[in-house]
């Protein structure tokens, strides 16, 4: 940048002719212009920046702010840490915790079972683009639909109960949600049968994408179906089951709300208590929003840590593509 | 991701700084009551020049079909008679009813007049500074025809007014008594002749008594109808709920023995646990069940599928000795007016109108329910089931429990409790541990209801 106490300054009215770029016409110094340049993006940007922050940075403030607070003769008072200790001794909360983590431990179960069904789907079998839509439906039917159906189905003296009697497996008619012991399960099975049609969509997708010429010059090799699946497909879909896995894991922590209520309530016993449930039942039924903001700070906090995973293993992928 | 890192952290030390700060004005205190002026006429809003629009959150017609027919009706007829208000009622669903209020208490916005079950879930909302209290809106001559005030005095303050009567016989099918050898002329009394009938029902492959628990209501059905059998008055449960007694001790305990007592004894259906509350109550009306622990307010709905002389009501057989034991549990199910309402006195108006003869009877006659009002016209009654629920609503009525204990007890101990018993994964003795664990918690994370409570408790 020239001097502005040189020749070539602001002040010099030969400046314009002392910067030269390239051999082209000299471009005067102008840091205003510059300083609007760099502005600009962000003035187009305030309007939604402003609309977002409302939206969801009042609120975001609003519970951070509540979870410290309790209320005291009336009145929100500042008292630490206190929701929080009183979470950690709350045997539902605890219990609601169990269960999400109980839930993040199908994720594996459904990458899988994905993976699979979309390798199959890419061996290009007969009624491939059928059994793709196939799968697909269930995950855009709306999780109440779903809920209130698997309800029925898996009654005591529900539709499959009765199926199962019918061929002589009265064994396996069990009370599917009645039962502390098998209604997680139950719940682990509905959602999965949900949420798995994503994952598939999104590896098929992905392989797709991906060169025949490798499939053929391993082939050629003389490479076995399992070990084309190991060493091609597996790397190659490394970036979408990274993000379906943390997709998912999220799901599991803080969007399996409409499956509890629906088909359980939480019950039976807080059995299939999860921690959205419990915010809801601290802050619109018992009247404790210092509690269920509290819960909810907390899961803000989990899942944004997943977040942040999912964004760091995405910028890492990115770079080693550059590199 | 460094600088995302940095703007969160700053917004968690902004809001730790505020949270520190000055806290948020008190609601009106309990006691203070809204500005007086003279009492309006029974059946007109006060002349106002301005038009006023009232909002009204009901519920309602899950439990008295016909309601929405009667709600319809009155709106119509007070629109009429008061041609610068008009009314905008909104139907809850069960779910939604206390959540949305909830929200819109939060948010100081929201309907003028709100619909609430009786004690404990009307002045939560009371002492959360949501309602305001009536004496200076509705005048006492017109507050004392209101049945089961009780329910929502708080403070000497009323909060809130009864609407309908709503009651818990147990309902039976006299055809299926009469088939398994049972006199439905002299249903049961006592407890071993509800288990005896509880067998001899079995016998011919009817489920006794049905229920449905998944949903959770139902659990807080059973502690109300059978808990209080050991006790002389509603107090008890207050007294505990503020640690003056001990769920643990013996006349609280008991009922969860005598509940697994029926569960042993083969009474229940066997799915109970994986059906609904409507569920359980829809296996009676299509007669797969000869009991249910029902609801007077389903009865005329019943009759109209089953026919009157499909069933027959009486009180729910004793295993205690307590003058509760003797009572009819019934409540008035009610309204209450908003704190942040801008036409508080229209909207006594609408209550009061509500009670006046012609929407009384209507009300009934629409309904098959009782109003809650000692000027409702008897003579309407002409149903012999009805005139016995009637006559013990007059003679032996007593307290809902449910509406006496703080709703999270009810929810992590009554709702969740039965559905562990039916699961036969608690004990009654670790259920009963369960319930004093659970209240011990609710006094320890609500100091302010806690007060209120202790108040509400002498």
């Amino acid at each position: 940048m020239p001097s502005r106490t040189s020749k070539s300054g602001l002040n010099n009215p030969d400046a314009s002719l002392t910067i030269r770029k390239g051999g082209g016409l000299p471009l005067p110094y102008r840091p205003r212009k510059k300083f609007w340049r760099k502005l600009e993006p962000w003035l187009y940007l305030a309007p939604m920046l402003i609309a977002i922050l409302f939206v969801f940075g009042y609120p975001l403030v609003s519970l951070i702010i509540l979870s410290f607070q309790r209320r005291l003769s009336g009145v929100n008072t500042f008292v630490g840490l206190t929701n929080y200790k009183a979470l950690f001794k709350d045997d539902v909360f605890l219990q609601a915790v169990k269960n999400n983590l109980m839930l993040v431990i199908t994720v594996p179960i459904m990458v899988f079972i994905a993976l699979i069904l979309a390798v199959f789907l890419f061996e290009r079998i007969r009624g491939w683009q059928l059994y793709r839509t196939t799968l697909f439906l269930p995950y855009l039917l709306p999780i109440t639909v779903v809920g209130l159906i698997f309800s029925y189905i898996f009654q005591l003296s529900g539709v499959l109960n009765e199926f199962l009697n019918l061929i002589g497996l009265n064994f396996l008619a069990l009370d599917w949600l009645g039962s502390t012991r098998y209604a997680l399960p139950t719940l682990m099975f509905v959602i999965i049968w949900k949420e798995v049609g994503f994952g598939v969509v999104l590896f098929l997708a992905r392989l797709m994408s991906v060169e025949e010429e490798l499939f053929d010059a391993a082939k050629i090799d003389g490479a076995n179906w399992w070990q084309l699946q190991w060493n091609i497909t597996v790397p190659q879909l490394a970036t979408v089951i990274e993000f379906f896995t943390v997709v998912s894991v999220i799901t599991m922590l803080s969007w399996v709300f409409n499956y509890v209520f629906v088909m359980t309530g939480g019950g039976p016993g807080n059995s299939t208590m999860v921690t959205e449930l419990f915010v809801y039942l601290m802050g619109f039924r018992y009247n404790q929003m210092n509690i269920a903001s509290a819960v909810s700070v907390l899961l803000l906090l989990v899942t944004g840590f997943f977040i942040f995973l999912e964004l760091r293993l995405r910028a890492g992928t990115s770079a080693a593509e550059v590199s | 991701m460094k600088k995302t890192f940095q703007f969160l952290s700053l917004l968690i030390v902004i809001s730790l700084l505020a949270a520190c700060a000055t806290p948020t004005p008190p609601p009106p205190a309990a006691t203070e009551a809204p500005a007086a002026t003279e009492a309006p006429a029974a059946t007109q809003a006060p002349a106002a020049a301005e038009p006023v629009k009232l909002v009204i959150w009901w519920w309602g017609e899950q439990e008295a079909p016909g309601a929405q027919k009667w709600m319809d009706e009155t709106i119509a007829k007070f629109q009429e008679a008061n041609p610068n208000v008009t009314i905008e009622a909104v139907l809850q669903s069960t779910d939604t009813l206390i959540p949305a209020f909830k929200s819109a208490a939060a948010a100081k916005e929201g309907p003028d007049i709100q619909y609430f079950w009786g004690g404990v879930w009307t002045l939560e909302d009371a002492w959360a500074g949501s309602l305001v209290p009536l004496e200076d809106l509705i005048p006492q001559d017109e507050l004392k025809h209101y049945i089961n005030n009780f329910e929502r005095t708080w403070d000497g303050k009323q909060w809130g007014t009864g609407w309908y009567l709503s009651g818990n016989p147990m309902v039976f099918n006299p055809d299926l008594f009469t088939q398994a050898g049972l006199d439905p002329a002299n249903p049961p009394k006592t407890w071993d002749e509800l288990k005896d009938a509880c067998t001899k029902l079995n016998g011919i492959g009817v489920t006794p008594i049905a229920g449905g628990l998944k949903d959770g209501w139902f659990g807080g059905w059973l502690f109300s109808i059978l808990a209080r059998q050991t006790h002389d008055t509603e107090k008890d449960f207050m007294a505990a709920s503020v640690g003056e007694m001990k769920f643990t001790d013996p006349n609280f305990a008991e009922w969860w023995s005598r509940l697994n007592e029926l569960k042993e004894a083969g009474c229940w259906n066997k799915d109970i646990n994986s059906l609904d509350y409507q569920q359980g109550q829809d296996m009676f009306v299509q007669g797969k069940a000869a009991m249910i622990f029902g609801n007077d307010t389903f009865l005329k709905g019943w009759a109209d599928t089953i026919g009157w002389d499909k069933m027959d009501v009486m009180m729910v057989p004793k295993y205690g000795t307590g003058k509760l034991a003797d009572t009819y549990i019934v409540t008035a199910q009610g309204m209450g007016i908003t704190s942040w309402s801008k036409y508080p006195k229209e909207a006594a108006a609408f209550l009061m109108f509500m009670h006046t003869p012609d929407r009384l009877n209507a009300w009934f006659q629409d309904t098959g329910v009782f109003p809650a009002d000692d000027r409702f016209d008897t003579n309407l009654i002409t149903q012999p089931i009805m005139k016995k629920i009637f006559g013990w609503d007059t003679s032996v009525a007593g307290a809902n429990l449910e509406n006496f204990i703080p709703s999270m007890l009810d929810e992590q101990s009554n709702f969740a409790g039965v559905q562990l018993l039916f699961a036969g994964d608690k004990t009654p003795e670790e259920l009963a541990a369960l319930a004093e664990e659970v209240i011990a918690k609710w006094r320890e994370q609500n100091p302010d209801a806690l007060k209120n409570f202790e108040i509400w408790a002498k």
